[in-house]
């Protein structure tokens, strides 16, 4: 069992005190849009955020972006708040990679704990289909590898993610059909998912013999690239009555991060990332005095396989090397042991980083998440992870408040 | 930067701190930077020691050249079109026999012959003339 982290019993005392909650959500379409610019998606995700929570937009008073892979702005929040039109009293632009929706969250909930702001709006949206194409994504590599060590040699973003994988692959004895099946599993999600990009059947076989990009990674093993826009409302509970929000909310209970590396030079076994994502998953167990067990529901960072498989398994859901087992045997799916990413993640509904995980735990906790519910589900946890694997934050969320 | 170079792709831009290493990498020598305080080794290089000693006094020492396969991932596709043609190509992290990780490409095999753990040792790709790149190859 991990030891007890400093910190988690006076985080948890904060939680139960102000009763953080997500209020409202909004997702706009998904896909290939390309009439739309970056600010244009971010408006619009805010807009049905706002309209889903049944508030105006001047009860909004606080506001956390991130960051545009299109539209590079220096002072991203900012010059989303001028576009808007709204004059926030807390403003931030989080930018952490792939760990960015769920630290936006947990940035919301410590302004609002520190009297910063009472509404928060945290909203992420880009063209990024449109605007930079997949290749552009491919070459997105230049951002996060060492540009003297590392991009000589021609390294790709999946390239990143095949090495990762392929000592996966070594260390557990695993093979092509445990990633292939974390694919297949998303896309069997998406199936339910009104605006997912990627709906039709796939197979093991489908997976494996698609297109390969990087050894052992094929196409399918790869996420999408898509343009849209998704935003999500942080308040409390209190304030949220106050406004007359009819939402059902869904409470924060924890949150955490941990941190492995930023290049994949300093590495120095795949113990290190595990280690980083226990590290934030149990902060934000700890916190909210619950453990694995206790968890209904998982919304994990899928921009390739192999992140489903060591996520799963550093955040102790199961053990190291038993994560493709787990879903071969289709146990991700709805109805099963632990039903992960029901919207189709980013393998199959859309890519933004995780503000579709974010969004679909709220709407799962709520109830309102429609073919794709699950039964009784009380409590969810959503893993980001940013860079390749190396930048890690969990939150949890409950149906109820923290008691 | 300079146009009339056949070599397009990405080259790397010295830092102060980086640049004996890309100076060594010239002469067709491989050197790895050590603090001087504790002795440890360390890469990529960096001005101060990222251990707890934070020192400024960094030696670099030359390398076995002799490394070991940590990781790999052939790539089908190149990060940009200066990569047309080379596909199949072997992205490694290899483990040196000073224990730090570098990243490079695994040349003089064909790319699905490379196992990890395979052991292989240092060769100097002269790909401008102010550019070396150290790449390993197959040992023997």
């Amino acid at each position: 069992m991990a030891s007890k982290i400093p910190g988690t019993d006076e985080a948890r005392e904060v939680l139960k005190k102000h009763k953080i909650v997500i209020a409202g959500v909004g997702e706009t379409d998904q896909g290939k849009i390309p009439n739309k610019s970056s600010f244009h998606f971010l408006s619009e995700a805010s807009k049905i955020a706002i309209q889903d929570a049944g508030i105006q937009k001047s009860d909004v008073d606080g506001l956390v972006t991130a960051f545009s892979l299109v539209e590079h702005t220096f002072m991203h929040c900012t010059t989303f708040a001028d576009y808007f039109g709204m004059k926030p009293k807390f403003f931030s632009s989080v930018a952490v990679g792939g760990a960015t929706a769920v630290w936006m969250a947990a940035e919301a909930a410590m302004a609002i704990a520190s009297g910063q702001a009472e509404v928060v709006l945290c909203v992420r949206g880009d063209n990024t289909l449109s605007g930079i194409s997949s290749s552009g994504m491919v070459a997105l590599i230049r951002e996060m590898c060492h540009a003297e060590f590392e991009f000589p040699y021609g390294l790709t973003t999946p390239g990143g993610y095949a090495l990762a994988a392929q000592r996966y692959l070594h260390d557990f004895g695993a093979t092509r059909e445990h990633l292939a099946a974390v694919a297949v599993t998303m896309r069997k999600h998406a199936a339910n998912k009104e605006n997912a990009m990627n709906k039709e059947p796939l197979t093991i076989e489908d997976v494996i013999n698609s297109r390969i990009i990087a050894e052992p990674l094929t196409k399918y093993d790869c996420s999408i690239i898509s343009d849209g826009g998704a935003a999500f409302i942080v308040t409390t509970e209190a304030k949220a009555k106050e406004l007359g929000i009819q939402n059902k909310l869904a409470y924060l209970w924890g949150m955490g991060q941990g941190y492995s590396h930023q290049y994949l030079t300093t590495l120095q076994d795949l113990d290190q990332i595990y280690n980083a994502i226990n590290t934030s998953g149990q902060k934000a167990f700890q916190t909210a005095g619950i453990s694995q067990k206790d968890v209904d529901i998982a919304f994990l960072y899928d921009c390739f396989t192999i992140t489903v498989l060591l996520t799963l398994e550093g955040l102790g859901f199961v053990p190291k090397g038993e994560g493709g087992a787990f879903a071969l045997e289709g146990r991700m799916e709805i109805g099963k042991d632990l039903p992960v990413n029901t919207h189709g993640g980013l393998l199959s509904q859309a890519h933004l980083g995780a503000m579709h995980h974010v969004v679909e735990a709220a709407l799962q906790l709520r109830g309102d998440a429609g073919p794709r519910q699950v039964d009784d589900a009380e409590v969810a946890i959503v893993h980001g992870n940013g860079g390749i694997v190396s930048a890690h934050s969990t939150i949890l969320l409950g149906k109820e408040p923290l008691s | 930067m300079s146009e009339e170079k056949t070599y397009n792709k990405p080259l790397p831009e010295f830092r102060p701190e980086t640049k004996p290493y890309w100076e060594a990498a010239k002469n067709h020598e491989l050197v790895i930077p050590r603090s001087k305080t504790t002795g440890e080794y360390f890469f990529y290089p960096r001005a101060l020691s990222p251990g707890e000693d934070m020192t400024d006094e960094i030696e670099w020492v030359k390398a076995s050249g002799k490394a070991k396969v940590w990781t790999y991932a052939i790539h089908h596709m190149g990060p940009s079109k200066a990569y047309k043609g080379d596909p199949p190509y072997v992205v490694a992290l290899v483990e040196t026999e000073e224990g730090v990780k570098m990243m490079t490409n695994i040349v003089d095999i064909d790319p699905h012959e490379v196992t990890v753990g395979m052991e292989v040792e240092v060769v100097f790709d002269d790909v401008t003339d102010e550019v070396t790149l150290p790449k390993f190859k197959p040992v023997g």
